[in-house]
């Protein structure tokens, strides 16, 4: 409102006359919207509003604003409908059915204000349950289900060479050969991820750019927003160096230049050009800084070298009319006719090709499902804990219902009553569960492993809202059945009687039962599979990695451009040990080119000089990793035989390796590897032979569960890689002596960017933190299901007991003692545990085999894990049953039997 | 008007209260008047449409007034009992000493 207006009568809106405050917003809208137009309307919004601020506008006066604001919007909206819209004699049935419902709704409201602590339980549960679902759902339709946010992004295949049936990236020549036989395709695009340095900027930085062939852009479908995108003409040898930046970078570094293309960037060293920027939220597999044409590097010797796989993968788009499976079938003939034509360097290598989107979540796709089964479980205990409670509800208003059916309420009408109770109940526990949802999906995010693609695309959105209702409408109709089931059985004089057989609510009360045997067969599961994570997660860190994790501290540096010729880095290496060693709070301190965990940035094949040439499918493929000096005493790994790299190990001395007991034992079974020698690289081609001087323990190197590679160390001296990563041991904790090792190195170099700044325990969490997720995810929903489990048990033998209360009476008066009075109850409660704990045990069964896939280390049917399951299970029970049946010993035969 | 409207409780205590704010009684007063003296704390939804029926019955009336900044210049209804509603007020004042004669002693109350 502008100042102008302040003149008008107005309870709305910023910029009011004197006074600024103003009540909640949508109890002002809901006010606006059903008190009467004029001056009726307005005194009356006016009243509350001068009352709202004489209560000082606080917390408190707001929710008496709410309160007051509720009555009169719920007196006054209906009054208007009421007279706005005179009966109309033809729809009069209508009207009167609308009349009932709204009858019913309000009888509803008032019955659960009446029992607030009913209406809480009710409530908490649905809320659980359909919160819970809502925010996995919201993941599974983020990540799993929605299309990728490009254009006709289900056209769009993925594509990548196996090598002996394990996935390896493109041969660049390979690629080459692709393109002009491949037909299934509209275009077809080669690109890898290459983080660059950054500098000439404010800060020296490493950037997350992909290089890509000139037609990526057209095959993804994305045009530039300012420039222009890549072409052929970007491939070709000895162009100059160009580049696209992402909107997200142009805004960020070079803000959001409007003249930005032509202008310079300097990266790893060398000028490029920026001719494009990208449109907002550009993602390619994920976000990305920069993108690079393969010009420059298209004249490298290495790329051209049809034997070397350096990361490079395609994306393909579907021709008209084109299927996945018509495509993959036209490249794995193309992948054949290569092999022929080239054995020496393709013998054993195919084409895979899958559609980009599965591609993409294919780590994370069976985790989803689980859990989004898991979550249905959940909600599924959740109905079943409501219909329990409604039914038990139902039972004690049989008198209310029987009043009403002698008064003349129809069947059909009271079971509207019904229905319309449970329907008021999911309906405000749907939006709970909408509330909970948006809390818990935050939560949800933040524990999601590190690298979970699509994870900045998952939100609460309109799909999200519509399964909350759809859960909240079916949930309302499987919980409300039973007790409008139960309603619609009512005979008005039969129930006036008040009668005290259990006959009458014997029918209600084996329906409970029943319910309760599903109640815990859901649990079951739910533990199972709680357990079985808990397992996983025991045997991963309890896997010998073959270093010490703890107190390592671990960053990254690139040394780029044309500068640091060998002798340069070689100095820089020295110096920088020496400097990060001599810190304080460092004990050691080595450079190594791969870490372990994270995996190996260097495999090759081998060949030992004394065995003969095994032909190429089976020549050994090792992890190789230039370290430095003191990098086995840094790691803590253990030295097998021979010795370690030391200062003898210079450029000029005779080339040297150290190997892993794996690589040992599988070469030379039963002899000393020490001695022998070994040549990176294809047979044929020249190299150096290398002197195995040690043998060290094994280290696990692509995360903790995959089985260890064959491993070869090399000298940093005699193979100085450019990117290496820093290993620091601290006794301290070491997170905190980050800036003192950034400073030691900045002392060397301060523009020097250090990136990748982690523990080796960071690490190593990051290895496990899909499965650390499922555990915790699964043990919060297996509780939840457990202790609603044991509510529902515990209040159906509760109740049991007190409709037999004269029974028991009965029994206790003819002698039957306590402990007779107390197994009869317990017996009764725990044959319904047994049922759902057998019924659970046969659907975890059922279910394993989906589960062991997400398994480390035990199998989905460990009997170990089920025996505890079972017996946490029944334990539980045992006391929910306990406490109701000890209450029943406790009966006084004389009061159960006066009642008569 | 022949017969006095029938008056329940609180349109009984409602009109009094009117009638004790004299010419100033818009809600926010009769609310607080009906809480102080009667003890009753009544929700907003009541007050008003209680007080739209005593006005169809035509025991009350209003005339608006020009509201201040405390409510945004919203418009106030001043209310004032007819004389029907005066009127309606002593026949159930009648009614209810009538049947009081005669049981001070059962109920000893002390005179007021």
């Amino acid at each position: 409102m502008s100042d102008g207006e302040a003149g008008t009568p107005n309870d709305g809106g910023a910029g009011t006359q004197n006074d600024e405050r103003q009540p909640p917003r949508v109890a002002r809208w809901l006010l606006r919207r059903a008190l009467p137009r004029g001056v009726r309307g307005e005194s009356m919004r006016g009243d509350l509003l001068e009352e709202w601020r004489a209560r000082g506008g606080t917390a408190a006066a707001s929710a008496w604003y709410w309160r007051h604001a509720s009555s009169l919007s719920v007196r006054y909206g209906w009054r208007r409908e009421r007279h706005t819209n005179p009966v109309n004699p033809g729809d009069r049935r209508t009207r009167m059915l609308l009349d009932n419902l709204r009858q019913d709704l309000r009888y509803a409201f008032r019955s659960y204000l009446r029992a607030p602590s009913f209406t809480l339980a009710i409530l908490t549960t649905l809320a659980l349950g359909i919160g819970a679902s809502t925010a996995i759902f919201s993941m599974v339709n983020g990540i799993l289900l929605r299309p990728l946010p490009l254009p006709d992004a289900d056209r769009l295949v993925y594509l990548n060479e196996l090598g002996r049936g394990s996935q390896i990236s493109i041969a660049w020549p390979d690629f080459l050969d692709w393109r002009p036989r491949a037909h299934a395709f509209q275009g077809l695009a080669l690109s890898r991820e290459e983080p660059l340095t950054l500098t000439g900027l404010a800060q020296p930085e490493r950037v997350r750019a992909r290089r890509t062939t000139g037609n990526f852009f057209q095959v993804v479908g994305v045009s530039p927003r300012i420039g222009r995108g890549f072409g052929d003409a970007d491939d070709r040898p000895g162009v100059e160096p160009t580049v696209i930046v992402s909107y997200e970078f142009w805004q960020t570094h070079l803000g959001g230049d409007a003249n930005a293309v032509g202008k310079p960037l300097v990266l790893d060293a060398r000028v490029h050009t920026i001719v494009g920027v990208l449109p907002a939220g550009f993602r390619y597999l994920r976000a990305y800084d920069l993108f690079v044409p393969m010009g420059p590097i298209v004249d490298d010797k290495f790329l051209n070298d049809r034997g070397n796989h350096q990361g490079y993968n395609a994306v393909g788009r579907l021709g008209p009319g084109i299927t996945v499976e018509a495509a993959a079938r036209e490249m794995a003939a193309i992948g054949l006719d290569l092999q022929r034509e080239h054995p020496d360097t393709n013998s054993g290598i195919t084409v895979r090709t899958e559609p980009l989107a599965a591609r993409l979540v294919a780590q994370v796709r069976l985790t989803l499902l689980v859990l989004l089964g898991a979550v249905g479980c959940l909600l599924l205990v959740a109905c079943v804990n409501v219909a329990n409670l409604l039914i038990a509800r139902g039972s004690a208003r049989r008198h209310e219902l029987a009043v009403r059916a002698a008064l003349g309420g129809g069947r059909l009408r009271l079971t509207l009553q019904m229905l319309a109770e449970s329907t008021l109940v999911s309906a405000v526990g749907g939006v709970l569960g909408v509330v909970l949802a948006i809390w818990l999906l935050r939560v949800l995010v933040a524990v999601a492993p590190e690298g979970t693609p699509r994870l900045d695309e998952v939100r609460i959105d309109a799909a999200a809202c519509l399964f909350a209702l759809a859960a909240a409408a079916v949930s309302g109709m499987v919980f409300g059945a039973f007790p409008a089931l139960q309603a619609s059985g009512i005979r008005g004089q039969a129930a006036l009687t008040r009668s005290r057989s259990a006959g009458a609510s014997a029918g209600s009360h084996r329906l409970r039962r029943g319910l309760m045997v599903i109640e815990v067969a859901l649990a079951l599961v739910l533990l199972t599979g709680a357990g079985l994570m808990m397992r996983t997660i025991r045997e991963i860190t309890r896997v010998e990695t073959g270093f010490q994790p703890d107190h390592l501290l671990t960053m990254r540096f690139s040394l780029t451009g044309e500068q640091w010729t060998e002798p340069r880095r070689l100095r820089f290496y020295t110096d920088l040990l020496s400097a990060v060693r001599s810190a304080a709070g460092v004990t050691n301190a080595a450079l190594a080119f791969s870490l372990p965990i994270e995996g190996s940035n260097w495999n090759s094949f081998f060949i030992a000089r004394d065995k003969p040439v095994p032909p190429r499918p089976e020549l050994p493929n090792a992890a190789f990793s230039p370290v430095s000096d003191g990098y086995f005493e840094t790691m803590s790994t253990k030295l097998v035989a021979g010795r370690l790299f030391d200062t003898r190990d210079s450029p000029t001395s005779p080339n040297v390796a150290v190997v892993n007991a794996t690589l040992a034992r599988r070469l030379w079974p039963g002899e000393s590897a020490i001695g022998k020698s070994i040549k990176q690289g294809w047979p044929e081609s020249p190299g150096t032979w290398r002197e195995i001087v040690g043998v060290v323990a094994d280290v696990k190197f692509e995360g903790v569960t995959v089985e260890t590679p064959l491993q070869v160390y090399l000298p940093l001296t005699q193979e100085s890689a450019r990117g290496l990563a820093i290993i620091a041991r601290t006794p301290a904790e070491p997170a905190a002596m980050t800036a003192t090792i950034q400073a030691a190195v900045h002392q060397l170099d301060k523009d020097l960017p250090l990136y990748a700044v982690r523990t080796m325990d960071q690490v190593l969490d990051t290895s496990m933190a899909r499965e650390r997720m499922s555990m915790l995810i699964l043990i919060v929903f297996a509780t939840v299901a457990l202790t609603l489990a044991s509510v529902g048990l515990y209040g159906v033998v509760a109740h049991g007991v007190t409709e037999r209360t004269h029974e028991i009476g009965v029994r206790m008066a003819l002698g039957a003692e306590p402990r007779h009075v107390l197994g009869l109850v317990v017996r009764q409660g725990l044959s319904m545990a047994l049922i759902g704990t057998a019924i659970g045990v046969a659907g975890a069964m059922a279910l394993s085999r989906t589960v062991q896939g997400l398994l480390f280390g035990v199998t989905a049917t460990d009997p170990a894990t089920f025996a505890a399951v079972i017996a946490m299970l029944l334990g539980v029970a045992l006391v929910a049953c306990y406490v109701p049946a000890w209450r029943a010993t406790r009966v006084d035969p004389t009061t159960a039997l006066r009642a008569e | 008007m022949t017969t006095p409207a029938y008056l329940g409780e609180f349109e009984q205590l409602l009109l009094l209260a009117v009638l004790r704010l004299d010419a100033d009684a818009y809600g926010l007063d009769i609310a607080r008047e009906l809480e102080a003296r009667a003890g009753r704390s009544v929700s907003r939804g009541a007050l008003y449409t209680s007080l739209d029926r005593l006005e169809d019955k035509g025991l009350l009336r209003w005339r608006a007034a020009a509201g201040t900044s405390a409510r945004n210049g919203l418009p106030r209804r001043l209310y004032s009992v007819t004389p029907a509603g005066v009127a309606a007020l002593r026949a159930s004042r009648d009614t209810l000493r009538r049947m009081w004669q005669g049981l001070d002693h059962l109920l000893k109350e002390p005179a007021p």
